[in-house]
């Protein structure tokens, strides 16, 4: 008999894909627009973070614009306010994620499934109302967060952030070691007790697992990775809009995730990459852009709820263990 | 300005009809997650339907009683195709899919009413004999204020006296305890499913029209309306109407209030109520025991 434990899908995600996506991402702003490929990134980047939560931890997040938001105006204030390095900046940006994070799930991490989904996006839109008038004179109000100063990095050596290519590896290189963090923390015993919370939170406290305690280390994870998307957005754009803490971003990033597939590592990053692509293509001509986004999202909850990643992978996986039930038939030994 | 008690009256008035109008909505979204489990993202929407609707009737028609009862019927319309067409696949699914169902339904609505009405406001005239307002004690009552808590009041008792005494909402009420059961018992539960839904979205059509005198109906306006609502509904407590009522009444002084005192934080100052309720009482006023 198989031994159990070679069942590949208890396992964390394979670090090929991780792999695999870091070559693609490195070669990438050759062939499409280089903006386009680093929003791809911080997007996805975002998304991961996002689905950390969700996919992984079963937990929707309604509001995670707060996160992204939080992240953007917190890079932005600091280095504009306080004078601070681009380095700096997205440290300060990613703790303000996991902070954040911190307080909604000390109040909310326990409550229903439905109650948090309904908390996270009123704190978002919170956040959204205090940027937009009475912090207006710090946020900038409707206009977002303007005149941030030249972008540049000065250690470990002097990169040019104004220009697309440096700042394009630049953002590589965050996403890529944050792309390795969150591959690590979803193989680990810690990513294992997340899919168990998942599939069955009941029996996960029936075994005697801290559940709330890794839940509360989850959201503040997808926080933090949020927030840190958010910060490198506001240096690719070299200003805070408004927009990042808007329902819509938050609604936008949750069609990404699904459209990619929510059950699997890498789906996020497919998703986002292929709306952004098309959002690309299509909202210049199309007015009713967000109406066709609408459309996408329902008919993808009806029809294609495993997102793109998701049906290739049961395709994929489908055949591959057809494939090996033959092999063990026909090389099973014949009873006595 | 000085804080004198004919002021403070009329604000209270003021808060009185603010929160009737969420009470109309929350106790829809209760009925609707009471009986399908559903959480209805797209609540909001509705509400934007019914006051569109409305507006719509009213300038074909110029009588503001029939825009008023046809922008009811017209969403529980919609309501029924919505939850007939798009709700019903998901049932026995991953609850998660019914809130992004719904979720993508009020992006797509409100961007397809943002095409055909375009952005700028449409407000409906007050009806003659609503205007202007009355005088007692020292306090001012506008009429149509005074109007909207009657309203509500009077759909209040309609609905107690629905779900208490009429068998349809016997069933309901069974339906919204144990939907396996009733349906054992003979019931064809999915069409009750579909009548919830209906009635629970014709209440927020309700409030939509009711504000449309108010209010420019607006196609944003459904989604800010939507989280508005959760937040009345995590007040209160969801899957209890006594929550939401309670939930809408505070909202409503909050709201009013706040405009008179702080206007600038008039847009946050719910989203503080409900964070400081969750940390002095975490389950909601009225929640559900052991259900956090």
């Amino acid at each position: 008999m198989k031994s159990k434990t070679e069942n590949k899908s208890t396992t964390g995600p394979s670090n090929r894909v991780v792999w695999i996506t870091l070559l693609i991402f490195l070669v990438i702003p050759h062939i499409i627009s280089t903006p386009l490929a680093t929003e791809i990134m911080i997007f996805g980047l975002f998304a991961l973070g996002f689905n950390l939560l969700l996919g992984h931890t079963g937990i929707l997040s309604f509001g995670h614009a707060a996160y992204f938001g939080l992240g953007c105006y917190s890079c932005g204030m600091a280095i504009r306010y306080f004078g601070a390095s681009v380095w700096t900046a997205l440290l300060a940006s990613s703790a303000m994620g996991a902070l954040l994070a911190s307080i909604i799930g000390a109040l909310a991490i326990k409550k229903r499934g439905v109650y948090f989904a309904m908390i996270s996006m009123a704190v978002a839109q919170m956040f959204y109302f205090l940027a937009l008038s009475p912090l207006k004179k710090w946020t900038g109000g409707e206009d977002g967060l303007k005149f941030i100063p030249k972008l540049s990095l000065k250690y470990p050596f002097y990169v040019d952030l104004q220009s697309p290519f440096p700042l394009y590896y630049f953002v590589y290189f965050i996403v890529g070691v944050s792309i390795l963090l969150i591959w690590r923390i979803l193989n680990s015993p810690f990513g294992r007790l997340l899919q168990a919370i998942r599939e069955n939170e009941e029996r996960t406290i029936a075994s005697g697992y801290n559940v709330t305690m890794a839940k509360f280390v989850s959201l503040v994870f997808s926080g933090l990775f949020s927030a840190l998307a958010g910060g490198l957005f506001c240096v690719y754009l070299g200003y805070g809009p408004l927009q990042t803490l808007f329902w819509l971003t938050s609604g936008t990033i949750l069609l990404m995730t699904i459209l990619g597939g929510m059950h699997t590592f890498i789906g996020p990053v497919v998703g986002v990459a292929v709306f952004l692509y098309l959002q690309n293509k299509f909202s210049w001509v199309m007015e009713r852009w967000e109406l066709v986004v609408g459309i996408m999202f329902v008919g993808l909850v009806l029809v294609f709820p495993a997102g793109i990643v998701g049906t290739i992978k049961s395709k994929y996986l489908g055949r591959q263990a057809t494939a090996k039930q033959n092999a063990e038939a026909d090389s099973a030994e014949e009873p006595v | 300005m000085e804080l004198n008690f004919s002021l403070i009256m009329t604000q209270v008035l003021f808060g009185l009809a603010l929160g009737a109008v969420y009470i109309l909505m929350a106790c829809g979204l209760t009925i609707i997650f009471g009986l399908l489990d559903v959480v209805n993202f797209a609540h909001g929407t509705f509400y934007m339907l019914g006051a569109f609707a409305a507006f719509v009737i009213i300038s074909l028609f110029g009588n503001f009683w029939i825009g008023l009862v046809s922008a009811v019927f017209i969403v529980g319309l919609i309501g029924w195709a919505t939850e007939s067409f798009l709700i019903k696949p998901l049932y026995g699914k991953d609850p998660l899919y019914p809130l992004l169902l719904t979720f993508g339904f009020s992006v797509a609505v409100t961007d397809l009413m943002r095409g055909i009405f375009g952005t700028i406001g449409k407000i409906v005239e007050l009806p003659k004999g609503f205007t202007g307002s009355l005088m007692m004690g020292g306090i001012f009552l506008p009429k149509y204020r005074v109007f909207i808590i009657f309203l509500t009041l009077a759909v209040l008792i309609f609905l107690w006296f629905f779900f208490k005494k009429t068998n349809l909402g016997m069933i309901i009420r069974a339906a919204t305890r144990d939907s396996l059961m009733v349906r054992a018992l003979g019931v064809n539960v999915s069409r009750i499913w579909t009548f919830g839904f209906a009635l629970g979205v014709g209440l927020a059509g309700l409030a939509g029209a009711v504000n449309s005198t108010i209010l420019p109906a607006l196609p944003d306006m459904g989604v800010e309306m939507t989280i508005e609502c959760f937040v009345v509904v995590v007040i209160g407590g969801l899957g209890s109407l006594g929550g939401a009522i309670l939930g809408g009444l505070i909202i409503g002084q909050v709201i009013s209030f706040v405009s008179l005192l702080a206007s600038d934080y008039s847009n946050v100052a719910i989203f503080f109520t409900m964070l400081v309720i969750l940390l002095v009482r975490t389950r909601g006023l009225f929640g559900e025991a052991g259900r956090l």
